[in-house]
């Protein structure tokens, strides 16, 4: 007994010491490409050009930020993006949750149909021209309502719901009942307190979803500079910058302008910050210590 | 635990009516200023106009203070809007199925516009403006934007010289090598690849690397993706032929030729080869993107390569500038090399390459083209407000001197090129009509990049040499093209840019190019040129490239 | 229905009905919203089988049945690029899995908290960089001159720099390690989630029995993952020709083109970029239809293996 157990700690710390090589690894490796994008956020645009620049600025400036922040309809679009993220994710929380919850009563008549139903939402897709006039049709063109009600259900989040809640006992549901609780109790007072990993889960896709969007702001408000979004305006910045050509006076200054590698850098940070700031919050639901465990609440 | 999940639920709700409350309130208020616009425009008489461009642009602010000026003198203002991120065939096929238009349009695919009905014809509007209408095209001209109905539907905003030419660049292909070579052999006269290659083989095996060391690399081949021309058609203008795209028109037979397969590019691809072998061509040619390549030229390491001069010479040359490299004698100068010496040359294009095919059009949904019209018109006659649109504001962004010519500061030219000053300062409407050449009043250029005093500031010391050594003024005498009218039907490539998979015709251009893009760099690799070439045209005449040439024949045969 | 239903030992009659309105009246808002948003749409499949023109709208343009089907088949390079597509996507599928799930649970394993939040922070970042970035430093490391080939002649593996992205052999693999590279961490934050919802009590009793680590993954935290893992499995199967032609067209070049491209890159060369809206669509009708058959047998399988399923 006492051997196994010294074994057994050697084992483990062999086993430490992998997982400490491995972590060290993935971790230079995954931050070097972040790190170099932070780096050529604050490197004169000209300069960059040439490349060569990887772990300090080789000419700093802060003009790129300033650029990227002298965008008139920034405020605007970061309103909007705000306004969309907050909104679209939490009421599509609230439904994908309702929706998977439905689809795991074992007892729904129509679970596996409606299942379904909702995973061959995932493979199919209409196109752009037929979904166009569909959301014209509904009027949702040229509003601030196309960001957030196409995108309520998407069905691989519901799912990833599901399987949560499926892992949950059965009895809790049955005893919940007994005491003569309906299906909506049971969803907000039984179920969902013990999902809240997955919750916050489900929420930061969303919300990152929502954040990074700007295909749709270009596609249906275009014209609606009131429903612009914040990665429409960087992205359309991105695209000026790139068009630059043809001016023969920027080649005639050695430094000074912003060029696209600069600014896409700058606008990638520009979108990770408030994200990075905002994670620790939901972190702790998912990423939290052995001791919590979700069904034992 | 459970009560706050709840209250989530509720403030969701409650951020939802909230919102909504919002929304409509923000809908009511952009009606409401809306409104004011207009009221507004009956108080100053101020029309705003939309614009969009299925091109990538700049967007300019909604108080840009050259916008205002020019509103203030024609009582319109135009918002533009960009393409981005979307493909122009995406955006049109949206724009039909959405059936709402702004009031001006510029797209490369005016047929479907012109098709679903959104375009207005322009025929009596141009007609109101006589002057307008032979200053800006000749008949013939017009003719041509003339569609099968009859009726003028848009015009083509770029391409046009107003009096003498004042082009100083050499903005299209050509062999470009370092001054300092040139200045190495004492400005030998290059006429033909041989010249080129043999010169660049000499500069290597005396300097093989730059005084910081770096090896010198003789010569690199931009190919990535559409920007592979830097490899595949130098072929048609060391034959001397000028830059009809896709294929050759032979002038005395009236016959479409196929430059793929002609003996000048044989002798190109085989020159190409024998050079790769020698270790002189970059051996990262076809893997490189882009970036790389542009990085890699603003090192100064590469002494030459084919490419035109709006790809590379803007960020490279400022690259060279940034370093000092400029003194070194590292900015390019473009050669007309051809197969023979003594040949005729065609590199560059002295006539204007009227572009039919596309233009700024007026729809439908436009509550007064009348006055869309004339800002047309105005933009592009009044030399007032071509000044206001390409120079700026006089004693702000240009200075005049005593002989009435334009001129800039360093000051001002750094803030022309700034983003941020430019979208709340400058209003350049860049898709309005733009002339090239000389102003109305016979003093300045049209155009700020071809002001002499522009072009020559800044030059520096060895390039100044370069030009005086070879006695010229302007980047086309190096070339030294023949001037030679084009025929009507001249580039053929705007027609063939429109092909589609729907004839047989299109499907073997598209093959044709998905080969070339494969096989090309491998006949270039080739340890045996013979074999590598035969195998080529194996994959290359499957492509049955006979289909696509008979099209082309068939629309040069109108031109008979 | 019933018949159905009955196997499943609940009884359906009018009072289970009654007693399950909630569910019932909450599927069929659930049902009408998914018709209007995703079935409605599939209208546009008509264009794959018309010769689609924007001006004469889904109704006006004219049949030609299954003409762009015979034209995608009957091309020896789109079979090529379904190859190319299908084996691509299975190579990323099968890396990204398994990496996502073994950075999960090696995270797990860490004790002190501080580090193993900083780690999870870390490693999900590049997913909010754009391919163009994370592929311009991939390309960058790769060339000639790049930092792998310096590793590689530093340490005498080879002795002449490889030109990696010239050589088709190698293409996929870098394919795959691009995806590794950008979406490990952010793909390994649904795993972390699922580990959470593991009973405690479960490795206290592993402890006391003298399991070892890696027994305790192999016992208790697999296991418990599972469910997840499968159903995320299925859902990613059905996405396997869904690989996209960013992360390809940006690494690719003529030379690898016969392995590089896919069949999105096929769409946008032959039919976006030319105008041609139908043979996008065939192709996208395409590749529903094999993603939908794909989960359907994957999940035929995981329930006679009795294991967690889709549907």
């Amino acid at each position: 007994m006492k051997n196994r157990r010294i074994r057994s700690s050697l084992g483990d710390k062999i086993f430490k010491f992998l997982i400490a090589i491995f972590m060290i690894v993935f971790v230079l490796v995954t931050l070097y490409p972040v790190v170099n994008t932070l780096v050529l956020s604050f490197n004169d645009g000209t300069d960059a050009v040439r490349g060569g620049i990887y772990l300090w600025p080789r000419k700093f400036t802060l003009k790129n930020y300033s650029t990227v922040l002298a965008l008139e309809n920034l405020s605007i679009g970061a309103y909007i993006t705000v306004a969309r993220t907050i909104l679209g994710t939490l009421i599509s929380l609230g439904l994908n949750a309702l929706l998977a919850f439905v689809v795991s009563r074992k007892r729904f008549m129509f679970k596996s149909q409606l299942s379904l139903f909702w995973v061959i939402t995932m493979y199919v897709n209409g196109g752009l021209v037929p979904t166009f006039i569909l959301y014209r049709n509904l009027n949702l063109t040229n509003s601030f309502w196309v960001y957030v009600i196409p995108g309520l259900i998407s069905a691989w989040n519901m799912l990833v719901i599901r399987t949560y809640m499926q892992g949950i006992p059965d009895s809790l549901e049955e005893s919940a009942q007994l005491d003569g609780a309906g299906y909506f109790t049971i969803f907000t007072r039984i179920i969902s307190p013990l999902c809240k990993p997955v919750y916050a889960t489900i929420a930061l896709f969303a919300a990152v979803y929502h954040w990074n969007s700007w295909f749709d702001a270009m596609l249906y408000n275009r014209m609606k500079t009131e429903y612009t979004t914040l990665q429409y305006e960087l992205m359309k910045l991105l695209s000026s910058v790139m068009q630059q050509g043809g001016s023969a006076d920027t080649a005639k200054f050695g430094s000074g302008q912003v060029t696209p590698v600069v600014i896409r850098a700058s606008a990638t940070i520009v979108t990770m910050a408030p994200i990075i700031c905002l994670y620790p919050f939901l972190q702790r639901y998912f990423v939290a210590g052995l001791t919590i465990g979700g069904v034992k609440e | 635990m459970k009560r706050r999940f709840i209250s989530m639920f509720l403030v969701s709700a409650m951020a939802a009516s909230m919102m909504m409350g919002c929304g409509s309130a923000a809908g009511n208020d952009s009606t409401g200023s809306g409104a004011s616009g207009s009221g507004d425009a009956a108080s100053g008489d101020v029309t705003e106009f939309s614009y969009f461009i299925t091109m990538p642009g700049s967007e300019i602010n909604s108080d840009n203070e050259i916008q205002q000026v020019i509103a203030e003198k024609t009582g319109v203002k135009v918002k533009e809007t960009w393409l981005t991120g979307q493909s122009a065939e995406e955006a049109v096929g949206t724009l039909v199925a959405g059936g709402e238009y702004p009031d001006y349009l510029c797209t490369d695919d005016m047929t479907t516009l012109l098709d679903a009905g959104a375009l207005i014809p322009l025929d009596e509007y141009i007609d109101a403006y006589p002057e307008f209408k032979n200053e800006w095209y000749t008949e013939a001209e017009w003719e041509k934007f003339r569609q099968p109905d009859g009726h003028i539907y848009w015009i083509n905003q770029f391409e046009n010289t107003h009096g003498d030419s004042k082009k100083t660049t050499h903005n299209d292909e050509a062999f470009w090598i370092q001054n300092k070579v040139l200045k190495w052999a004492n400005y030998p006269k290059l006429e033909t690849m041989d010249d080129y290659f043999d010169l660049i083989e000499r500069y290597i095996a005396e300097n093989p690397t730059m005084e910081d060391g770096t090896e010198y690399i003789g010569y690199t081949i931009l190919c990535e993706d559409w920007r592979y021309f830097c490899l595949e058609n130098a072929g048609q203008f060391l034959g001397g032929y000028p830059n009809d795209g896709s294929v050759i028109v032979n002038k005395d037979t009236m016959t479409i030729e196929d430059y793929n397969t002609s003996d000048d590019t044989i002798k190109y691809f085989k020159k190409l080869n024998e050079e790769y072998q020698k270790g002189i061509v970059d051996p990262e040619s076809f893997t490189q993107t882009y970036d790389e390549y542009i990085a890699k030229l603003s090192t100064g390491r590469v002494l030459g390569m084919v490419d035109q001069w709006w790809d590379f010479q803007e960020n490279v040359n400022g690259a060279f500038k940034t370093q000092g490299l400029d003194e070194a004698g590292c900015n390019y100068i473009p050669l007309g090399l051809t197969t023979e010496a003594g040949m005729d040359n065609r590199w560059h294009t002295y006539d204007d390459t009227v572009n039919c095919a596309n233009g700024i059009a007026i729809s439908v949904d436009c509550a007064d083209p009348e006055k869309a019209f004339k800002f047309i018109v105005d933009t592009c006659m009044d030399q007032e407000l071509i000044d206001l649109r390409v120079w700026g504001l006089e004693g702000v962004d240009y200075l005049v001197d005593d002989q009435g010519l334009y001129y800039r500061t360093d000051e001002m030219r750094m803030n022309a090129a700034d983003t941020t000053y430019k979208a709340s300062h400058l209003c350049p409407y860049s898709y309005f009509l733009s002339w090239g050449g000389t102003s109305f009043d016979g003093k300045n250029a049209m155009r700020v990049d071809e002001q002499p005093s522009e072009f020559m500031n800044g030059m520096a010391t060895p390039l100044k040499e370069t030009f005086d050594a070879y006695g010229v003024t302007t980047y086309p005498d190096f070339i030294g093209s023949v001037v030679e009218a084009n025929g009507p039907w001249f580039p053929m490539y705007s027609y063939s840019n429109g092909f589609t998979t729907a004839t047989p015709g299109g499907v073997a251009w598209t093959k044709m190019g998905e080969c070339k893009h494969e096989w090309l760099p491998k006949v270039v690799m080739a340890d045996d040129f013979e074999k590598g070439w035969a195998d080529y045209m194996d994959a290359y005449n499957a492509c049955k490239p006979e289909d696509f040439l008979s099209e082309m024949q068939a629309i040069l045969d109108t031109f008979k | 229905m019933e018949k159905t239903a009955s196997k499943k030992k609940f009884k359906i009659d009018w009072k289970e009905v009654k007693r399950q309105r909630f569910l019932l009246i909450v599927s069929a808002f659930f049902v009408a919203y998914g018709i209007v948003f995703y079935y409605l749409p599939l209208t546009g499949w008509l264009m794959a089988f018309e010769n689609f023109k924007p001006r004469l709208g889904l109704l006006g343009s004219p049949f030609i049945g299954l003409d762009k089907f015979k034209f995608l088949f009957s091309d020896v390079a789109f079979l090529r690029v379904i190859r190319n597509t299908f084996c691509m996507g299975v190579l990323n599928l099968a890396t990204t899995t398994v990496m996502a799930i073994l950075f999960a649970i090696l995270l797990n394993e860490i004790g002190n908290k501080f580090l193993k939040k900083s780690i999870q922070t870390i490693s999900y970042l590049p997913h909010f960089l754009s391919w163009i970035v994370v592929v311009g430093i991939l390309h960058n490391s790769l060339s000639s001159s790049g930092i792998i080939n310096d590793l590689l002649l530093r340490f005498g593996v080879v002795d002449q720099a490889i030109n990696f992205l010239a050589h088709p052999e190698y293409f996929w693999f870098i394919v795959a390690f691009a995806n590794v590279w950008k979406e490990t961490g952010w793909n390994a934050i649904i795993y972390l989630a699922s580990i959470t919802s593991i009973d405690p009590s479960l490795y206290e009793a592993a402890s006391i029995d003298g399991a070892d680590r890696l027994q305790k993954i192999k016992y208790i935290t697999l296991p418990g993952i599972k469910p997840t893992i499968i159903i995320l499995l299925i859902m990613n199967v059905g996405n396997i020709l869904n690989v996209g032609f960013e992360v390809q067209y940006l690494l690719g070049n003529g030379l690898v083109q016969s392995v590089s491209q896919t069949i999105d890159i096929y769409v946008l060369k032959w039919g976006i970029s030319q105008n041609d809206f139908s043979l996008g669509t065939a192709a996208g009708i395409f590749k529903s239809v094999v993603s939908i058959m794909l989960i359907v047998l994957c999940n035929h399988l995981a329930k006679k293996a009795g294991e967690e399923k889709l549907f």
